[in-house]
């Protein structure tokens, strides 16, 4: 009986909110009717038929770039930022902001099998996650553009590029990432493999953290600067295409090489600077490094020795090489707990220059010590402005400011390369993200594919590392995609992107038709869900895997509701 | 009344007493090994290397060399005897990733090598040696916790148990030296052990005592002298396995550290170009096997020599 009662209560409750949401003014201010949080924990308004959801910020005041993103209609997503972004379309094509079904996400609670099975609206659904051992992808039949060639895709790893090599050598692999330095010549001898260069813009450097000393003082990282011959470390163990650099930022990249240029190798006014400093005869420090291949940096040990050899020759400093763990190497070298020089490197996620200058000079890094205001203020003041041309003497400032700081030695623009055996159709490899599975035919029903090492979880938005958005670039789609030969944004999940005048409003119009792996339709709540979870600190689904969700903090200055 | 004077041994007496000594014998027989003429020759001609390393390298086993010369890393051997054009120059092992003379640096090291062999097997016998000692001698509870200790190290697998321990004390060739010389202590302090067990019953070791002589000198002048054949063999065996052990950590990385031309860190910083410079990899790792057998061929020998069965055996 009582049963009975309760349940004629839930019905007349759920007819009063139709009722209440068939009636409601779709003029009046979505954020100020608002229904309580659903369980997406994005707040729900009402917008005609369709019920619109709403990330809001409130305000400002938390110090990111996002006021609100708000689904004005099902195919309609709005973003209002609390100032200009020029990098605004470039972001949000990057892996990390793919879009999830807003329920499939309230489901797993943004964790759990979420991590380890994303649905999204991309040309392959993943099938298996053999830990250890691989990936296999289904073809996903409903997707909305051109389908794969291949039924099933297999994504497998080995972190010895020789075996990568070898795989693709035996005929076991389609294609293969990041060929050795040494291994070019092999591959591009052997009539049955191409080889495919990559043009990623990308920078190694040799970092301080100027809170321990001898780093504290600028004539000595200028020693530094002046002491290593930048030349002889490309020349003898970069692959051919890499540059020495102008600047921090490549000069692909617009701005990037705005400024004077690098310090000129001058070991003599090296010695003469250090002795100044109170170094006359050197001093004992350490060389960290992780022995990871990344692009920018082919061979960490060898190009660590030849630092430590360079510096114990040209500036009398004793360093030891300290190789470490790779997950321990980040965590201290970003976090300026390292008190020797550190080498790191930065790929570029999108193609702005803020993607390099703010995030390593930026007031809110501790990786390479104390922040200089004579850098981060002009950065602050440039990111804002749309207009290259216009940015560009701010940009030029802030590089010469680099210069005379040396918070870092850039080294080397590394060049990268990966391998395809010859019979695999369409094999490319784009400037930004990741090459798809479905652009490339191998001619059979499986398409295999090496790669550096095991993603560490297939929920991107809470992922950093290369090796996990590559499969997630196949399953989950974003907003707008880069194109496959250049750094622009092309049409995605999203067919236009416009701005106000002054860029902090962005109305996202979404492709119509879209159907997630689940059978689900995409709309606008979708996105709207998908950024919440990331970007919202309080938000029920903002777990992940570390729950640090780095690219939504980076990327647009702070989360909301951070504590 | 005629004195009789006490009877002294005559110098053959004592010649032939020497002849006969154990320690005497185990030499004669190990000269006729043949496995242990081959290690002690392997062994002379290694430790000879590393003795005259400076004069045998032909370059700074840690200068590179860009710019000193047009050669590119990780080229091939040159030996202008075997064709190799005489305008290239001449390196017998090639150069590594860092363009630095191979041949150089396998011979330097040699020295490393050895000295890791010497150095944590010689730790490790004189700490087994004195655990063990002490425990033999002393018995009934002493025994009971040392050995119990001892028991505990063992019970882990050696490699891991170094390891651990250099996740403790620190990566670096030290510290390896160290964690090796730790993991092989309870090899000796058992042997030692053991032998003092059966050693302190015998007439001679009563006799001393009976004579007054003061457990400190019962032990290390009247028993621990008799261990010493055993010990030679199990540390000559050992020096092989430290030296193999050494090699696996710095190829882990671990151990030496660069530029150290250690052979284990040689072959771990090349292990990659295993099919694109295999001369990177094969010469380190035949210099570790051969280092390896040499000790091994001559502990062998040793074990063999101090065998009374194998010497009857022989004999007959």
């Amino acid at each position: 009986m009582k049963r009975q009662k309760l349940f004629s209560a839930l019905a007349l409750l759920v007819v009063a909110s139709l009722l209440l949401v068939a009636c409601g003014s779709p003029a009046a201010p979505a954020q100020d009717t608002s229904a309580p949080a659903d369980d997406t924990g994005a707040e729900t308004g009402p917008a005609g038929d369709f019920a619109g959801d709403i990330l809001d910020a409130g305000s400002c005041d938390y110090g990111g770039k996002v006021l609100s993103i708000e689904a004005v209609d099902r195919l309609t997503v709005q973003f209002n930022l609390c100032k200009p972004d020029p990098a605004f379309l470039a972001k949000i094509a990057f892996t990390p902001f793919g879009i999830q079904p807003k329920e499939w996400i309230a489901s797993t609670g943004g964790t759990g099998e979420l991590l380890e099975r994303p649905i999204g609206t991309g040309p392959y659904m993943v099938s298996e996650w053999v830990r250890g051992d691989q990936v296999v992808f289904t073809r996903f039949d409903g997707y909305w553009g051109e389908a794969g060639s291949a039924q099933t895709a297999v994504l497998r790893w080995a972190t010895e590029g020789a075996a990568r090599l070898q795989e693709l050598q035996a005929g076991t692999a389609n294609f293969v990432t990041n060929i050795s330095p040494d291994d070019y010549a092999t591959v591009e001898s052997d009539p049955n493999l191409v080889l495919i260069p990559q043009d990623n813009p990308n920078v190694f450097y040799i970092g301080f953290t100027n809170t321990f000393a001898p780093w504290d003082d600028v004539r000595v990282r200028q020693a530094v600067a002046m002491g290593i011959d930048r030349q002889r470390i490309v020349d003898n163990f970069y692959p051919p295409g890499s540059e020495v650099p102008h600047s921090f930022t490549p000069c692909g990249i617009p701005n990037g090489c705005e400024g004077e240029d690098w310090y000129e190798f001058d070991p003599e006014a090296a010695r003469a600077l250090l002795a100044e400093a109170g170094f006359p005869d050197g001093f004992d420090t350490s060389i960290y490094y992780r022995d990871v291949f990344r692009a920018y940096l082919p061979e960490p040990p060898l190009v660590a020795v030849e630092i430590q050899a360079q510096l114990r020759e040209n500036l009398g400093i004793n360093a030891q090489v300290v190789p470490m763990e790779s997950g321990e190497f980040i965590e201290l070298a970003t976090t300026g707990a390292l008190d020797g020089i550190h080498l790191l490197g930065w790929g570029a996620d999108y193609p702005h220059i803020t993607n390099f200058l703010d995030f390593h000079f930026g007031a809110g890094n501790p990786q390479l010590g104390n922040a200089h205001p004579e850098i981060y203020e002009v950065l602050q003041q440039a990111s804002s402005i749309g207009d290259l041309a216009e940015a560009a003497p701010l940009y030029a400032q802030a590089n010469n400011a680099i210069k005379e700081l040396v918070p870092m030695v850039p080294v080397a623009h590394g060049s990268v390369a990966h391998a395809a055996s010859a019979s695999l159709g369409g094999a490319y490899y784009p400037p930004f993200g990741s090459n798809e599975f479905y652009r490339m035919d191998s001619g059979a029903d499986t398409l295999v594919y090496v790669q550096n090492a095991e993603p560490i979880s297939l929920y991107c938005a809470d992922e950093t590392d290369g090796e996990s958005l590559r499969p997630c670039q196949q399953v989950v789609e974003t907003l707008l995609d880069y194109a496959t030969d250049s750094g622009d944004t092309v049409p995605e999940l999203a067919t236009a992107c416009t701005p106000n005048d002054d860029s902090t409003v962005w109305v996202c119009t979404l492709r119509d038709g879209v159907k997630f792996h689940d059978g689900s339709d995409f709309d606008a709540n979708d996105v709207v869900a998908s950024f919440a979870a990331g970007l919202d600190a309080s938000n029920p689904n903002h777990v992940g895997n570390t729950g640090s969700f780095d690219y939504f903090a980076y990327l647009w200055d702070a989360l909301i509701n951070a504590e | 009344m005629a004195v009789q004077s006490p009877p002294v041994a005559s110098v053959e007496q004592v010649q032939d007493y020497r002849n006969n000594s154990l320690l005497f014998l185990t030499f004669r027989r190990l000269f006729r090994q043949r496995n242990a003429q081959v290690g002690m020759l392997i062994l002379g001609f290694l430790v000879l290397v590393a003795i005259f390393a400076p004069a045998l390298a032909p370059y700074d086993p840690d200068q590179s060399l860009i710019g000193v010369e047009s050669i590119d890393k990780r080229a091939g051997p040159c030996i202008h005897l075997l064709g190799c054009p005489a305008d290239q120059p001449e390196h017998y092992m090639g150069v590594d990733g860092n363009v630095r003379d191979q041949y150089s640096r396998i011979i330097y090291g040699t020295r490393v090598s050895l000295f890791i062999g010497f150095s944590t097997i010689g730790l490790a016998v004189i700490f087994g040696t004195i655990i063990g000692a002490v425990s033999g001698y002393a018995g009934g509870w002493v025994d009971n916790i040392i050995m119990r200790i001892m028991d505990v190290i063992l019970a882990f697998p050696s490699f891991l148990l170094a390891i651990a321990i250099i996740t403790v004390l620190g990566r670096g060739l030290q510290n390896a030296l160290y964690a090796i010389a730790i993991v092989n202590v309870p090899v000796f302090a058992r042997l030692v052990r053991s032998s003092v067990m059966s050693l302190k019953e015998l007439d001679f070791v009563t006799a001393s005592r009976s004579l007054g002589a003061s457990p400190l000198r019962i032990l290390f002048i009247r028993i621990l002298p008799n261990a010493i054949p055993t010990l030679i063999v199990q540390a000559t065996l050992s020096i092989g396995g430290a030296i193999l052990e050494a090699a696996a950590l710095s190829f882990l990385g671990l151990g030496a550290q660069p530029p150290l031309a250690e052979w284990g860190t040689m072959l771990g910083t090349e292990r990659n170009q295993v099919f694109t410079s295999p001369h990177l990899v094969f010469f380190p790792g035949i210099a570790i096997m051969v280092t390896v057998l040499a000790f091994n061929l001559l502990g062998d020998g040793f074990r063999d020599a101090m065998d009374p069965r194998l010497a009857q055996l022989a004999k007959s």
